[in-house]
C-alpha cells in the first residue's frame, strides 16, 4: 500500500468522505460557538451594566448628600475611588493602578467639576458631550487616546449637573478574546481529530470493498472455485460479500454440472470408440487382403475424425457456457506460428500455396497453449482446405499496448456471401467445404474465453482475413497464478 | 518385463493386453483398484497402465497410494477425460505420461517403451545414430546415407532423428506431432504425411532400399537394423 503514490488516495472515497464530514463537522460547532459566544458576550455586558448602575446610583446619592464644601471633593472622591475597587471580573492591568473605570461629575457646560481616574479627564468629558445618549441607560463610549472603549452610566443630580461612571471594557474583551482563543485551538484540533477518525473507519471499511472487488475480479478471470473474503460483520459490506459467494457457488454449481454432463458424455462415447479403433489396429496388423486393409484404414480414419468432431463439439459448447477448462500458461505467439509455419509449410507449397509469416518479435500471451495450438492449426486447416492453387497467405502478428493481434489473409476467393454473418457460429459451412463446420467456431469460442475476439471479413483487394485479438500477458498476470496456487492450497 | 494392466473395460482390456504380450511383455491385469493394489504388493512390476476411471475408486489416488506404498515403477496414465487433471499434470511432472482415449495401439506401445527406458541408463551413443547405412552426427546435425551426404533441412533432421530412434518400431502422426513438433492437435489436414514424404524423398532415393514405410492407418516405421 504505502508503495503507492499519494494520488490514489487523494482520489480515494475514502478521502472525499472524510472531507465532506469534516466540513460539515466543522461549520457546525462553529454555528455552535457563535451562538454561545453571543449568549456570553450579552451576560457580560448586562453583569457590567448592572454594576454601573447600582454604582451610578450611590455615588448620586452620596454627591447629593455630601454638602458642597472644601470637603465635597474628597469625600465624593474617596466614595468613587473605593466604589472602583469593586469592579465585576476585574483582571490586574498592565500600566497604572486604575485606568479601568473613571468618575466624572460635570454640568453641560464647562470644565469637570469632579475627575477621579487616570490623567485629567478632559478627553473623556469631550466624548460625553459629544455623545447623544438615552437616559438612565448605559451606553459605549469611544475616547480619544484609549483604544478599548468604555461602558458609561449617568445620572443627572439635583445641582443640575451630571455623574458619569465610565467603565473600561478591556476586561469583557479580555475574557472573549481568551475564550475565543481556546475555542478555536480545541476547534482545530478536534476537526482533525475527527478527519482522522473518519478517514480511518471509511478507509477500513471501503478497503474491504476493494478487497471484494479485487477477489471478484480475479475469479471473473480465471478461479472459480475461490470466493471473496467473508467478513464477520453484519453490515451491508459482509451482505454483499456473502451475496456475492452464494451467486457464485451457484454459478460454479452450474459449470460443475456442465462439466459433469459434457465429462460422461465424453467417457461414455470415448471407450467404445477406444474398443472399435483397437479392435480394428489389431486387425489391422494381421496379414489382410489389400481391399479389406483399405476399409479399416478409412474406418480408423473416420473415426479419428468422429473423435476429433467430439471433442471440438464439447470444447465449443463449454466454451460458449464460459465454463472451458484453461491451463494458462506463457505462450510466446512469435514462437507459435513460426513453429506453425514450420509444420504446415511442405502441405502449403505441394498445394502451390504461399505461407509468409511477419512477425517482429516476441509477443507473450497468458494462455492454454494446447487450446492456441488448436486455433492456429484450424486456421491453416481451413486454408489448406479452401484455397485454390498459388495463393499467398499471410500470417501476421503485432501488439499494442494491451492486445495481441493475430492475423490470417489469403488473396482467394474469400468468405461465400450466403455463409456471411454466421462464420462463427457452430455447423455453418460453405458449400464447398469437406469440414465438419466446427472451425471457425471453435476458434472464437477459444479467444473469447481468452478474453479477446474474433473477426472475419472479405478483404477488399480480394480473399479472406481472420482478425484474432488476445489479451497480452502483463507481469503482474504472470505472477497470478503462483497466487491462486497459494490461496487454494 | 512384466506390467500391470488395469483397465475395467474389458473389450479395451483385452486388446491391450493382446498387443502388450505382442510385443514382447508379460502383463497382469486388474479390472478395480483394490486388485490392482493386491497384485501389486504381490509381484514387482517395471511398468503400469492405469485407467483413470475405475468402478471402486479414482486411478490418480491408486495411483498415488502405490507410489507412497514405495513403488517406484512409471506409470502410463489412461483418460477418457476431457481436459487432463491438473493431477495428473502432476504425475506426468514426475516422470510418469497420459494418454487420452481413442489411442493409437502403436502410441500406447512406445509411450510405455519410452517410460521404461527413462528409468533405465542410456545405452546409446549420443553423438551418433547409425541404422542401416544411415548415419546422423548428432553434433553437426548432418546425416549421411552410404557416402552420400543428406540434404536436410533442421526440421527434417529432427524428424529423421526422431524415426531412427524409434527404428523398427511404429510411430503414430500424434507422436511425431507431439515429440518433433511439441504439439498436441490432430490436424484435419495431412500436414505430417507430407513432411514424411519429403523427407523419403530425399533418404529413398532410387536404386537404395526404401527405409521410411508407410503403414496405413496406423502410421510410419523406420527399418529396424
Amino acid at each position: 500500500m504505502s508503495s503507492k503514490a499519494a494520488n490514489p488516495i487523494l482520489r480515494s472515497a475514502a478521502w472525499r468522505i472524510s472531507l465532506w464530514a469534516s466540513l460539515a463537522f466543522a461549520i457546525g460547532t462553529m454555528l455552535v460557538f457563535g451562538m454561545l459566544h453571543r449568549f456570553v458576550a450579552s451576560d457580560i455586558q448586562r453583569r457590567s451594566d448592572a454594576w454601573l448602575s447600582g454604582e451610578v446610583g450611590v455615588l448620586s446619592d452620596v454627591a447629593t448628600r455630601t454638602p458642597k464644601d472644601r470637603l465635597y471633593r474628597r469625600v465624593v472622591g474617596e466614595v468613587a475611588e473605593l466604589a472602583s475597587r469593586e469592579v465585576p471580573n476585574h483582571q490586574q492591568s498592565s500600566s497604572n493602578e486604575n485606568d479601568a473605570v473613571f468618575f466624572l461629575q460635570a454640568g453641560d457646560n464647562g470644565p469637570a467639576k469632579l475627575w477621579v481616574g487616570a490623567g485629567d479627564g478632559a478627553s473623556n468629558l469631550a466624548a460625553i458631550r459629544s455623545t447623544r445618549m438615552a437616559p438612565d441607560v448605559p451606553f459605549d463610549l469611544r475616547v480619544k487616546g484609549f483604544r478599548i472603549p468604555f461602558r458609561v452610566a449617568a445620572v443627572r443630580i439635583d445641582d443640575g449637573s451630571s455623574i458619569y461612571l465610565g467603565l473600561s471594557e478591556r476586561d469583557e474583551i479580555h475574557v472573549l478574546k481568551n475564550l475565543r482563543v481556546r475555542f478555536f485551538t480545541l476547534w482545530v484540533a478536534m476537526v482533525l481529530l475527527g478527519f482522522a477518525i473518519v478517514f480511518y473507519a471509511t478507509r477500513k471499511m471501503l478497503g474491504r470493498v476493494s478487497e471484494i472487488t479485487e477477489a471478484a475480479s480475479r475469479i471473473g478471470q480465471s478461479d472459480l472455485s475461490s470466493r471473496v473474503p467473508d467478513t464477520k460483520g453484519d453490515d451491508e459490506i459482509g451482505h454483499l460479500a456473502r451475496t456475492l459467494n452464494h451467486m457464485l457457488d451457484r454459478i460454479e454449481n452450474t459449470v460443475h454440472q456442465l462439466h459433469t454432463i459434457t465429462d460422461s458424455l465424453a467417457h461414455d462415447l470415448r471407450s467404445p470408440l477406444t474398443a472399435i479403433r483397437g479392435k480394428l489396429e489389431t486387425t489391422l496388423a494381421t496379414d489382410l487382403r489389400p481391399d479389406h486393409t483399405e476399409a479399416i484404414v478409412t474406418s480408423i480414419d473416420e473415426l479419428d475424425r468422429l473423435t476429433e468432431f467430439l471433442n471440438t463439439s464439447l470444447d465449443v459448447a463449454e466454451a460458449k457456457a464460459d465454463a472451458l477448462r484453461l491451463n494458462r500458461t506463457e505462450v510466446d505467439l512469435d514462437e507459435l506460428v513460426r513453429s506453425m509455419s514450420d509444420l504446415y509449410e511442405p502441405s502449403m507449397s505441394d498445394r502451390e500455396l504461399q505461407l509468409e509469416v511477419h512477425s517482429e518479435g516476441p509477443v507473450r500471451v497468458l494462455a492454454d497453449a494446447a487450446l492456441l495450438h488448436r486455433v492456429i492449426a484450424n486456421l491453416l486447416d481451413n486454408e489448406l482446405k479452401h484455397l485454390p492453387a498459388s495463393c499467398l497467405i499471410c500470417i501476421s502478428l503485432r501488439s499494442d499496448e494491451h492486445m495481441a493481434t493475430l492475423i490470417v489473409e489469403d488473396n482467394g476467393p474469400g468468405f461465400d456471401a450466403e455463409v456471411g454473418h454466421h462464420l462463427f457460429e457452430q455447423r455453418v459451412k460453405g458449400r464447398a467445404s469437406r469440414g465438419h463446420g466446427l472451425g471457425l467456431a471453435f476458434v472464437e469460442a477459444v479467444v473469447r474465453v481468452h478474453g479477446g475476439q474474433v473477426a472475419a471479413t472479405n478483404r477488399n483487394e480480394g480473399g479472406a482475413r481472420i482478425t484474432a485479438k488476445l489479451p497480452l500477458c502483463r507481469i503482474q498476470e504472470r505472477e497470478q497464478p503462483e497466487a491462486l496456487a497459494l490461496v487454494s492450497t | 518385463m512384466r506390467l500391470l494392466l488395469v483397465e475395467d473395460e474389458l473389450e479395451i482390456q483385452s486388446f491391450v493386453k493382446q498387443s502388450l504380450t505382442d510385443a514382447g511383455y508379460e502383463v497382469h491385469t486388474a479390472e478395480d483398484g483394490k486388485t490392482a493394489a493386491i497384485l501389486a504388493a504381490k509381484n514387482v512390476y517395471q511398468g503400469m497402465i492405469i485407467d483413470l476411471g475405475l468402478p471402486d475408486q479414482d486411478g490418480i489416488d491408486l495411483i498415488l497410494q502405490l507410489k507412497k506404498s514405495g513403488m517406484m515403477s512409471p506409470v502410463l496414465i489412461l483418460s477418457a477425460r476431457r481436459s487432463v487433471d491438473d493431477r495428473v499434470k502432476g504425475l506426468e511432472l514426475g516422470g510418469d505420461d497420459y494418454l487420452t482415449k481413442p489411442f493409437a495401439i502403436a502410441e500406447l506401445l512406445a509411450r510405455m517403451r519410452n517410460l521404461l527406458r527413462r528409468n533405465s541408463p542410456p545405452t546409446e551413443d549420443a553423438t551418433r545414430l547409425r541404422i542401416h547405412d544411415l548415419d546422423l552426427d548428432m553434433i553437426k546435425r548432418r546425416a549421411t546415407r552410404g557416402d552420400q551426404v543428406l540434404n536436410l533441412s533442421p526440421q527434417e533432421f529432427v524428424l529423421l532423428e526422431y524415426l531412427c530412434r524409434h527404428a523398427g518400431r511404429v510411430v503414430t502422426r500424434s507422436m511425431l506431432l507431439t515429440e518433433v513438433w511439441g504439439m498436441r492437435i490432430q490436424p484435419d489436414t495431412n500436414v505430417v504425411d507430407v513432411h514424411i514424404y519429403r523427407l523419403r524423398g530425399k533418404i529413398d532415393t532410387e536404386g537404395r532400399e526404401p527405409l521410411i514405410k508407410t503403414l496405413r492407418g496406423i502410421g510410419y516405421v523406420l527399418k529396424g537394423s
